[in-house]
């Protein structure tokens, strides 16, 4: 669908409540300072969604959620191993260095980070919406961005030449970076824009 | 000097010896790569998806039977014979396992299905392949040898 100026601007909005509730929610359960970039709206080509996640066979830990309910979608963060490593060893309240390749008590944090952030955007896009949105099991992968992302992408078998997507980017104090994106599937967006009225 | 040509993703690039083609960050997506050892050309297409369904629209670059064909005229084009032409092939993985889910689904394993199908019937060998797993590749395609370097982020990295 095309989307216009108006409708652009109420995604962002979603995107800004939504993602300001996980900043918030990544920033109790760390004990530090979170803030967020106000969020882009991209509506893309494929191929140039692998241009905004940098570059494609650099190593990061990402954590997909899918979200089910009546306007279904996907939500990934992308977090550089670096940041990855301090976000667990905050949990953990540690100093130690973690093997975020192999370490299975370290993946299973990072997946909960992921399932505590997305579950608090939901809850705000549901607020804001009115349309019941439920998290699925968390699922990790460490290995390159863009390999992570093409499957994710082409899950289902199919791909729309144009992706919507909203993009915010995380940082933490001290050294937390990360990316949020959240892609509604095919006819979610008619269905959250028309909640919203636009 | 020999250049490194990039090659996106859903997109295919061809080149004369000596130029490397390469792809970065393959999940369940595939190189193809297609070379004459004689003239030194080829071609690496990164696709995403087995096939245009007989409903070609979009871009097609994106589908395995689309890009394959559309790759091999141009490969032709730059001087290559058909008789002499081999393949190669790497990615396909599985990044992510969700408990449940029936194989069937697998979208790595499908693509490489479709590629390999593909080949078969337009008659270029596909003298090796690098598929499955569940980790990403970075390939290089030297078009002259028709080696294929293929690195992974902790799976090594090897020619085949």
């Amino acid at each position: 669908m095309d989307v216009n100026q108006i409708q652009l601007d109420a995604l962002k909005e979603i995107g800004n409540i939504g993602s300001g509730h996980a900043a918030t929610a990544l920033s109790i359960l760390l004990q530090r300072r979170i803030g967020m970039s106000v969020p882009e709206v991209w509506a893309v080509s494929f191929e140039q969604v692998a241009g905004i996640i940098g570059q494609l066979d650099a190593p990061q830990a990402v954590v997909y959620v899918k979200v089910e309910g009546d306007a279904p979608g996907k939500a990934v963060f992308f977090f550089p191993i670096p940041s990855a490593e301090i976000m667990v060893q905050a949990l953990f309240q540690t100093e130690e260095s973690l093997d975020l390749f192999s370490d299975e008590m370290a993946q299973s944090a990072l997946k909960e980070v992921g399932n505590i952030m997305v579950s608090s955007f939901l809850i705000a896009l549901t607020q804001f919406s009115g349309i019941p949105l439920q998290p699925s099991v968390p699922a990790l992968a460490v290995d390159m961005a863009g390999a992570i992302l093409d499957a994710i992408l082409i899950e289902e078998g199919t791909l729309d030449d144009h992706v919507l997507f909203i993009d915010t980017q995380i940082t933490g104090i001290p050294q937390i970076e990360g990316q949020f994106i959240f892609l509604p599937d095919e006819g979610s967006l008619e269905k959250l824009l028309g909640a919203l009225g636009v | 000097m020999s250049t490194v040509i990039n090659v996106g993703m859903a997109d295919y690039k061809t080149a004369r010896t000596p130029d490397i083609l390469m792809t970065a960050g393959l999940g369940s997506c595939i190189g193809i790569c297609i070379h004459d050892p004689v003239v030194k050309v080829g071609g690496l297409a990164h696709i995403m998806l087995p096939t245009a369904n007989g409903n070609p629209s979009g871009n097609l670059y994106k589908y395995a039977d689309t890009a394959i064909k559309m790759m091999l005229n141009e490969i032709l084009s730059l001087g290559a014979s058909k008789m002499r032409l081999k393949a190669k092939m790497a990615g396909g993985s599985q990044m992510f396992s969700f408990p449940g889910k029936p194989p069937i689904l697998k979208i790595g394993d499908r693509n490489a299905e479709a590629v390999e199908q593909e080949l078969k019937r337009i008659g270029i060998p596909l003298m090796i392949a690098d598929v499955g797993g569940s980790f990403g590749r970075t390939i290089h395609f030297d078009v002259s040898t028709g080696e294929l370097k293929i690195r992974t982020i902790h799976h090594g990295e090897k020619v085949i």
